[in-house]
């Protein structure tokens, strides 16, 4: 606006104000977006550069002493327990994440019911959404504790031996799950708003043709929200391959010495623990931040590999 | 098919005019039929709200409970003690002791063998020995509200003076550095890329959102090494702060497009009023963006309450640990003391729930634009 301004009325002699402006407009620009440009240059740009360096180089006595190639990246795929971590983190993200999105989409469908004191009952699946990860851990870690948590005890009354839970490798991603199931309630609140930005015109008009309650969700919500569903699901498995805390807390708890991660029996050996666990643990630089490009690819393909099948799945309304 | 829902309800609709009984039946029905649907509408909502609600109130039963009562099998949901009397200045548990097929309740002094030794308030000289069997003690409802302060004031570290005090303070002062650093560093950045025409300006702004793709895990080791290593912060504070001081994507973004709903006519007319972009941006868009930087305050406190890879990365000593970083430590040395750690966990969540009885359309808002709590 201003610009063009300036240009009509001053005719012959645009180019020095203009470009003065600019200046100011360039310095000022600079000088708003300097803590992104330093923060960026320091915090982003430095430690990318340095980690793909570090995962070409043998890290010893405090400095990356000798380039080693792409010895890193060959030592990693040789370790078996690299292949453990990938494994158990695609099982989350295979089975743990269509999981999570599927019940919140249905605890969704529940709180968009038209039923009375509904602002009550979205409080109460919103409420555990917010207890910080490690509180919940523990709740949980408490709840299904084999011998006296009430999980367990609940089971018995019905006659059921419980799971040993988190001490149990098979049981100690579902009991991971559980957990996750319990801390849905953002992606409740996403769907949700998705739900109530159906046009009810359709859904009246599908009620009048007789479709009955179920398939007017099927053929009708199901595909209105759709972009929410690549949305949760893009986000979940990005999550998911991050996958840390709650995996932490888990190992600690089952193992039985300390800076055993993985307990039991490397079953919550998640990729982001062993690459912590090899990085930070056992200072092994270069082959942990060679894990970390590595993971850093894997989720670039599979964002991209989710956005390219999206298209025969998702309905875009607008 | 539609032809036939249509003269139905046609011919339902002349029914209704020509009879007025079937009109009243249908009614009813009709009324039935959304009564049982609201009905169950509220069993499903309700059986499935369970799934949420007991884990809390689990959470907050036990922290509620003494010692004792946290292991008892089958679980218990209200909170009990034992009861006891008082003889001589001294309390005694109370038991249900059967004696010759009476009951009766006595104070309990010692065991002697598979027996114990029972005194009668009534008459304390007396001592009555019966077998342990066939004594049931006392209990009465009593909430343990002492394991609240016990809990902030247990150390939590043999010998070096810690406790969840001291954890509770470090996350505060972290949390509202890291809300302070955002709210500084992130308001200018976006201000420049919704209303400061420069060169260059889309192509940064390009790369501000690209950074959004990149995984914690790629830089996490260097940054490690850069704090610890280089610079000396580790085991301090700094390296959990300072980045905040200098904005992230995910706030710039979100302010970025608040800003631009503000129109633009307002800012010009004070720069024809000769303000300096500085006064348009502090006296003009900043006063009008208080429901947007609500949210990322809130936010950003509840990211930095809850993160527990960063403090895991860089605080090594007890003294230094925060909330998260605490209780897992707690948990890890296997003291099996769940009330006290249930306890300390309530007190973890209670600002988080505080900030969102207040906050409620924030938090909502929040998660709707940036998709994620954390």
């Amino acid at each position: 606006m201003a610009e063009s301004t300036i240009e009509k009325k001053s005719g012959r002699k645009e180019k020095a104000p203009r470009s003065r402006l600019e200046k100011r407009n360039t310095l000022l620009g600079m000088l708003f977006i300097s803590p992104w440009i330093i923060g960026f240059i320091a915090f982003t740009l430095y430690p990318m550069v340095m980690s793909l360096f570090y995962s070409f180089t043998e890290y010893h006595a405090r400095r990356a002493s000798e380039w080693v190639g792409l010895q890193n990246y060959i030592a990693m795929f040789h370790d078996d327990l690299y292949w453990t971590s990938l494994g158990n983190t695609l099982y989350m993200v295979v089975i743990s994440v269509p999981v999570l999105l599927f019940f919140s989409f249905v605890c969704a469908v529940l709180l968009n019911l038209k039923i009375k004191g509904q602002s009550l009952y979205r409080v109460i699946y919103f409420l555990p959404s917010i207890v910080p990860t490690v509180a919940s851990t523990l709740l949980w870690l408490w709840m299904l504790n084999p011998q006296t948590g009430m999980v367990n005890s609940a089971l018995s009354v019905f006659g059921i031996d419980g799971p040993n839970w988190f001490q149990d490798p098979y049981w100690s991603k579902p009991a991971l799950i559980l957990l996750g199931l319990w801390g849905v309630g953002g992606t409740i609140i996403i769907y949700l708003s998705g739900l109530q930005d159906v046009p009810t015109a359709l859904l009246e008009a599908a009620e009048l043709d007789g479709a009955n309650w179920f398939q007017r969700l099927r053929h009708i919500t199901m595909p209105m929200v759709s972009p929410i569903t690549l949305f949760n699901l893009i986000t979940g498995v990005i999550a998911m391959f991050q996958y840390f805390s709650q995996a932490y807390v888990f190992g600690a708890a089952a193992s039985t010495s300390e800076n055993a991660l993985g307990a039991p029996l490397s079953s919550t050996l998640f990729y982001s623990v062993y690459l912590y666990q090899r990085g930070i643990s056992y200072l092994d630089i270069g082959v942990a931040s060679a894990m970390a490009w590595v993971l850093f690819f894997i989720i670039l393909g599979c964002t991209f590999l989710l956005l390219k099948v999206s298209d025969k799945f998702t309905y875009y309304a607008g | 098919m539609r032809g036939d829902v249509m003269t139905t309800i046609i011919e339902n609709q002349q029914n209704a005019v020509t009879t007025s009984a079937s009109e009243k039946a249908w009614r009813r029905r009709k009324k039935r039929k959304d009564l049982l649907k609201e009905i169950g509408g509220h069993v499903l909502v309700f059986v499935v709200g369970l799934f949420f609600l007991i884990p809390f109130l689990w959470m907050v039963s036990t922290s509620l409970k003494v010692d004792q009562d946290v292991f008892r099998n089958p679980p218990t949901w209200i909170p009990r003690a034992n009861a006891t009397v008082n003889i001589d200045g001294e309390d005694y548990n109370l038991y249900d002791v059967v004696i010759n097929g009476e009951t009766r309740q006595l104070a309990y002094l010692e065991r002697s063998g598979s027996d114990g030794v029972f005194i009668d308030p009534a008459e304390p000289e007396m001592e009555i020995l019966a077998p342990m069997a066939d004594a049931t003690e006392v209990l009465e409802v009593n909430f343990a509200w002492e394991n609240y302060p016990n809990a902030l004031n247990r150390s939590t570290r043999t010998g070096l003076g810690v406790n969840f005090m001291t954890y509770f303070k470090n996350s505060l002062i972290i949390s509202i550095f890291a809300v302070i650093g955002t709210l500084l560093s992130c308001a200018p950045v976006a201000y420049a890329f919704a209303r400061i025409k420069f060169p260059g300006r889309d192509g940064f702004f390009l790369l501000v959102l690209s950074t959004m793709m990149l995984p914690f895990q790629v830089t996490m080791i260097p940054m490690y090494l850069l704090f610890n290593e280089t610079l000396g912060w580790g085991d301090t504070f700094l390296p959990l702060i300072i980045p905040c001081f200098f904005a992230n994507a995910y706030d710039v973004f979100l302010l970025r497009q608040f800003f631009r709903t503000i129109p633009e006519e307002m800012c010009d007319a004070a720069r024809v009023d000769g303000a300096s972009e500085f006064a348009i941006f502090s006296k003009i868009v900043l006063p009008l963006s208080v429901p947007v930087l609500a949210t990322i305050a809130v936010f950003t406190f509840l990211w930095a309450w809850n993160d527990f890879l960063g403090p895991l990365l860089f605080l090594t000593s007890p003294q230094n640990f925060t909330m998260a970083l605490g209780l897992q430590d707690f948990q890890g040395q296997h003291i099996v003391s769940w009330n006290l750690l249930m306890a300390a966990s309530v007190l973890f969540t209670v600002p988080i729930i505080i900030a969102f009885f207040f906050a409620q359309k924030t938090f909502i808002q929040g998660i709707k634009l940036t998709g994620s709590k954390e």
